[in-house]
């Protein structure tokens, strides 16, 4: 019995825990999906803006001194801005060409890389605790901040899908998704749109960076993971879908943490991958996507 | 006229013989990536070496002086990067001294090629799997340049074993990444922790792993009295961190990475129980050459000392370069690597540490071990392995 309730606990603590590290799956899965139904293009460059954003709170927080809080928003402002740039001298001329625009990504993952080398050397950062303790009940324990990045993950989340949904620019880049040639002789402003889904996107990877900052420590490649966990989220939950993205990241965290304490921790990724392929197989165009 | 254009002659073949007065060293270890905290520091101090070396006009051995050019190549870590980067070293750029690699799972990639080489380059390295192959055929280039861990005079051993005396310690939970430098600490901790009569249980993290929640709490559920978590200061500062916050583990027990993760926690943890080639913060305050260091590695860089990060510049580092020209000096030659490995096994060197080589190649050196109790209360023990 005792033994049984101990499970029970371990498997309720991890599954939370797996929610929460789930929509930082999540959060750069609504940037891939945003940038490819707009642009046309899967930016695996996300994972440096989220980096850029996690560096630059770190440097706000502990260097400067500057309250969590403040530090954040500076650090998502030049995350977008660093994708305004990018935009601007790079993407906008691989609109809606696959490979060009990966193999730009690609290319920007090494500079924004070596840059961050460069201004932060290889030696972790490890930001101080930004707010300590953890809810327990029983054996199940879960960090504060980890309560607090999840809320306000999914605060941006559902606020991002409800300004799609009810505002006109949500609607022009529904419409541009469908109908490119449409939307434009309806009125939409292409350039600025796809521009500025652009540069919301590395602003939503850049609000991960900062929350993620205050939970994990920094190394100038951690954008590596993440953008290969946004994209599998992404496909998981239906490339164009929203809420796919955040059911996505939420079921792959959960399928590694759960995993991890059932079979063998060291193959935690490849849990969530079969997941994939196995909702793939039944759903290829992913849990909430629609055929295109 | 005819007298300048025949010195301009001279000039330019004498400008090769000029040239040939310079000894390459190559380096091969991670500067950048996930692990790099092991090939920094030595990339770090040996940069500081040649600098000196070259500042001061460099090294005589014989009636000619000789300068050294340092070829360093940034590994990022990867196997492939790095063969590459070693047969660039050996076949184009005609190194006979190569330092490093710090990591396993590079030196096993990189073996099969270097040993083509032998007798004709040394290689010092600090990769644990290097010991394996010490002493054995074709491998007389191989020169391992760190402490080894298992064996009566192992600091692993003395490590465990006074884990068992102070604490009485009977349970420990291993986390280590799944790769060959992980791997290889299972190899020798596992009977190491049987001998003692302390019961080992493991589990294998895949590397770029943040969130160690999952598996903390698998390896509490046992009630571990200590973990023993991975080797690289990437991934300690997140383990330790969750494992205090999460009130999974308030106990560690470490043989690789460094003071920082505990230091950062020191109010969360009850014990943190480290092997530290050397307390650099306490060795500042009473050793010159270790203050001369600190300040010499401030000015040249320009930065902070890395205090958590130096200890790991005893391999491959900044000693092994004075010590290998000790060792040139007394052989009177640059390049006849058999002599010179000779002399590097018969030479105690005192600098940063005090240094000598086994029979079979592999070093042995001075170092600490340090216990951190909750709140930052440090007790550092040093151990002679001499």
């Amino acid at each position: 019995m005792g033994l049984a309730r101990a499970m029970l606990q371990l498997l309720v603590g991890q599954a939370l825990n797996g929610v929460i590290v789930g929509t930082l799956y999540g959060i750069i899965a609504l940037g891939v999906t945003l940038t490819f139904g707009i642009t046309g293009i899967v930016n695996f460059a996300l994972g440096e803006f989220m980096m850029i954003g996690a560096y630059v709170t770190w440097y706000l927080f502990d260097i400067v001194g500057l309250p969590y809080p403040i530090a954040v928003l500076p650090a998502v402002a030049v995350a977008a801005g660093c994708g305004f740039a990018a935009d601007q001298l790079l993407f906008r001329f691989t609109r809606n060409n696959l490979i060009n625009g990966l193999l730009v990504s690609i290319g920007l993952i090494s500079i924004v890389e070596a840059t961050a080398l460069l201004l932060w050397t290889t030696t972790p950062k490890d930001m101080g605790y930004v707010l300590s303790g953890a809810f327990r009940l029983g054996a199940v324990s879960v960090p504060k901040m980890k309560i607090v990045v999840f809320a306000l993950l999914a605060a941006v989340m559902f606020l991002t899908y409800a300004s799609l949904s009810r505002t006109w620019i949500g609607r022009a880049a529904y419409a541009f998704s469908q109908n490119p040639e449409a939307a434009m002789l309806m009125g939409v402003k292409t350039e600025i749109l796809q521009s500025g889904v652009v540069v919301y996107s590395t602003a939503l990877a850049g609000f991960g960076g900062a929350l993620y900052a205050s939970l994990y420590s920094l190394e100038p490649a951690m954008g590596g993971l993440y953008i290969l966990k946004g994209v599998e989220a992404a496909i998981l939950g239906g490339i164009g879908s929203l809420i796919g993205s955040l059911a996505g990241g939420i079921i792959l965290g959960v399928t590694e943490a759960i995993g991890s304490i059932y079979l063998p921790s060291a193959f935690r990724d490849a849990y969530g991958l079969v997941f994939v392929v196995a909702i793939l197989l039944y759903q290829p165009s992913g849990l909430f996507g629609t055929e295109r | 006229m005819r007298q300048l254009i025949w010195l301009a002659i001279l000039a330019l073949i004498a400008s090769p013989v000029a040239a040939q007065n310079v000894v390459k060293i190559g380096q091969i270890e991670a500067q950048t990536g996930a692990n790099a905290i092991y090939g920094y520091m030595s990339s770090q101090g040996l940069a500081l070496a040649v600098d000196q070396v070259n500042k001061a006009g460099g090294f005589k051995v014989g009636d000619k002086t000789y300068t050294i050019e340092l070829i360093a190549s940034d590994t990022r870590g990867d196997p492939k990067e790095a063969s590459i980067q070693l047969k660039r070293l050996l076949e184009t750029d005609g190194v006979k001294f190569v330092f490093g690699p710090f990591l396993s799972n590079v030196f096993v990639t990189i073996e099969p090629y270097a040993k083509q080489f032998n007798g004709k380059f040394l290689l010092m390295g600090g990769a644990t799997r290097i010991h394996d192959f010490l002493g054995t055929p074709d491998h007389d280039f191989l020169l391992r340049t760190w402490n080894w861990d298992a064996g009566p005079k192992g600091f692993g051993n003395l490590m465990v074993d006074r884990l068992v005396k102070e604490t009485g310690a009977k349970k420990i939970a291993m986390l280590f990444q799944n790769d060959q430098g992980g791997k290889v600490l299972v190899d020798i901790y596992t009977p190491l922790f049987k001998q003692k009569g302390i019961e080992a249980q493991l589990e294998l993290f895949e590397p770029g792993t943040k969130d160690f929640s999952a598996v903390l709490a698998k390896l509490a559920a046992a009630h571990p009295d200590y973990l023993f978590p991975s080797y690289s200061d990437a991934h300690l500062y997140d383990i330790v961190r969750q494992a205090t916050e999460g009130n999974y583990f308030r106990k560690f027990f470490l043989v690789r990475g460094s003071l920082g993760p505990g230091l950062k926690n020191k109010d969360e943890i009850d014990d943190y129980f480290v092997y530290v080639p050397k307390y650099f913060e306490q060795a500042e305050k009473t050793d010159p050459k270790v203050a001369k260091f600190v300040a010499d590695y401030k000015a040249f860089y320009k930065r902070d000392f890395p205090y958590d990060q130096a200890p790991l510049c005893s391999s491959s580092c900044y000693d092994h370069l004075f010590m290998l020209i000790e060792a040139m000096k007394k052989a009177g030659s640059v390049d006849d690597v058999a002599k010179i490995r000779k002399e590097l096994l018969s030479m105690t060197y005192e600098g940063l540490w005090k240094i000598r080589f086994d029979d079979r190649g592999e070093e042995i050196f001075n170092f600490d071990v340090v216990r951190m109790k909750r709140g930052g209360q440090i007790d550092v023990t040093g151990v002679d392995a001499q």
